[in-house]
């Protein structure tokens, strides 16, 4: 479905995604690892047409998407949140969503409905007429899910939405990722919490200075020498035991 | 962003007052007065479209009332022909300046957009003004006057009307716009461009789409405004005391809704038609005042109501609605 190909991006004198190559089939749920600075948000931007590749292609689909705006890409059916989280502030919760529905649907009437129904299934209803600035940033990385999910992509890209969140945050948006999941979302997703990780992907890699250091799934991952050296530790590994 | 209901009715009440008053009242004055914040509140309406509901603040819109007024002149002045041919002109002008604008908006944010529209503004306004066998340079043109619909030469009263429909227009234009799809998406855009992009939305076409939109409507209310007055000066119709002026009826009536702008040119508007009354035996020493004016009002609505007149009545209802409970 999305196959990387040698992709690299340099920002200057630094290399921050150095020759990656990766390949999502659907129905997957890839896992994105890797330390602070490793370049998965930059690998994200690149994917979704924020940033033009210095080298490799992304194909989505069997199409090359280079060089394509964000907009064309998600209307293709890849569609990325982000990590720093991009709220319409001033709008409702239910308006934000609507905006994402209204990639698909012509009217506003059909958007508000698809909106209510999206809204509904991230359990955010209770706070459908908040202000999206007044929510607290466990709802806002839920507000970013929300409305990614209602412009109906066949691929989605989490951008770290469990970051920061409380214990009971972070099981609720593990529980709907896993659902989305199951009724068939193909989804990659950049993490640093790395025992939700273990959990919830089929297939981790690990980034490490721009490198794809490692690929398998999260045992192997975890139990991988170079692995451990980059980023678990010797700790993570005794946990797990 | 759906439109407070209390808001239309606010909207219907000046519509009669404004349809009324000139069926009482005969003053030229009053009259002129009248006109006069109809044609500045759908001026700020047009300035709106861009500024308030795409997020594209610009500090040069006098740039296309000038090219509004200018085309009407020269084209009822120098070419004897009708004035809504003018119209038209200042439109398909307005339109490919807005277009080179909102090009630039997509290169440039924020602060610099705003300088850049700016600059434009001036470009024209040194074009028009040294250009002298064509526009007769900082001389000005005189807008002849010929008595008829077709010629725009009108009464006051007939005026009122006509500054009324386009007022009208362009409060309905902004009424769909909150309700429909292009709105929406145009409220994505100007909260946040990125966020927009990823959710699929063509931000830089659309920004386009706003600010020619804007452009032309701008336009249309500068040919109207040099029909009226029946001259064209150019270090009137190009200058940024007149770009702020659209601005900051909308800022402080409220950005982003259909009302703001009508509620700052009534106020703006009437408290400089006042002033000017006023103090005009003394008119050197107050050529100034309106600009003391505006930075009053500006300084009153940043720290009292920093969404405005219309966000102010808002938080009022809000908070009466609690009172009430």
């Amino acid at each position: 479905m999305l196959t990387l190909e040698g992709v690299t991006k340099r920002f200057g004198g630094l290399t921050a995604v150095r020759a990656v190559s990766l390949d999502v089939r659907r129905g997957d749920l890839l896992g994105i690892i890797g330390p602070n600075g490793a370049g998965k948000t930059t690998l994200f931007n690149v994917i979704a047409g924020y940033y033009r590749a210095d080298g490799g292609r992304v194909v989505f689909e069997g199409r090359d998407v280079g060089g394509r705006p964000p907009h064309a890409i998600c209307r293709l059916g890849l569609t990325r949140t982000f990590q720093l989280v991009k709220p319409f502030g001033n709008l409702s919760v239910a308006d934000n969503v609507m905006i994402g529905a209204l990639t698909r649907l012509g009217s506003v009437r059909a958007a508000r409905l698809e909106a209510e129904r999206v809204v509904e299934t991230c359990g955010l209803a209770p706070h459908a007429g908040a202000r999206a600035r007044a929510l607290p940033i466990g709802l806002r990385k839920r507000l970013e899910v929300a409305r990614a999910l209602a412009t109906r992509p066949r691929l989605l890209l989490l951008d770290e939405v469990m970051a920061g969140l409380t214990p009971s945050e972070l099981a609720g948006i593990v529980e709907l990722i896993r659902r989305l999941h199951a009724d068939g979302l193909t989804l990659i997703v950049i993490e640093h919490i790395m025992a939700a990780m273990m959990r919830l992907a089929e297939r981790i890699v690990v980034l490490h200075h721009g490198e794809a250091i490692a690929e398998g799934t999260p045992g192997e991952v975890a139990r991988d020498r170079r692995v451990i050296d980059a980023y678990l530790g010797e700790e993570f590994v005794l946990a797990q035991a | 962003m759906t439109s407070f209901p209390p808001r239309r009715w606010a909207a219907l009440a000046l519509l009669g007052v404004a349809t009324l008053l000139p069926l009482v009242v005969r003053d030229a004055f009053v009259l002129d007065s009248l006109i006069l914040i109809l044609m500045w509140g759908a001026l700020s309406a047009a300035w709106n479209v861009a500024g308030g509901y795409a997020g594209q603040v610009s500090l040069g819109h006098a740039a296309f009332f000038g090219i509004g007024a200018y085309s009407t002149a020269l084209m009822t002045a120098r070419f004897q022909q009708s004035p809504w041919l003018g119209l038209l002109l200042g439109v398909v002008l307005s339109i490919v300046a807005g277009g080179v604008i909102g090009y630039l908006s997509n290169r440039l944010r924020g602060p610099y957009f705003a300088l850049s529209t700016i600059a434009f503004s001036q470009v024209l306004l040194i074009l028009a003004s040294r250009w002298r066998g064509f526009t007769a340079g900082s001389e000005g043109i005189p807008v002849p006057f010929r008595r008829g619909f077709w010629t725009l030469g009108l009464s006051h009263v007939a005026w009122v009307y006509v500054a009324l429909g386009v007022a009208l227009i362009y409060y309905g234009v902004e009424a769909w716009l909150e309700s429909s799809r292009l709105g929406y998406q145009l409220a994505g855009v100007r909260e946040d461009e990125d966020a927009a992009e990823a959710l699929g939305i063509a931000s830089r076409r659309l920004k386009i789409h706003a600010v020619t939109l804007s452009a032309a409507m701008t336009s249309v209310g500068g040919t109207l405004w040099a029909q009226y007055v029946g001259f064209v000066d150019p270090f009137y119709v190009f200058s940024i005391d007149l770009s702020i002026r659209f601005a900051l009826n909308t800022i402080i009536g409220g950005m982003g809704t259909a009302l703001g702008p009508f509620l700052g040119s009534i106020l703006i508007t009437s408290l400089e038609t006042y002033l000017r009354a006023t103090f005009s035996g003394l008119k050197t020493g107050f050529a100034g005042t309106y600009l003391v004016i505006y930075g009053t009002a500006l300084i009153l609505v940043v720290r009292f109501a920093p969404e405005g007149l219309t966000g102010l009545a808002d938080r009022l209802g809000a908070w009466r609605a609690r009172a009430d409970a």
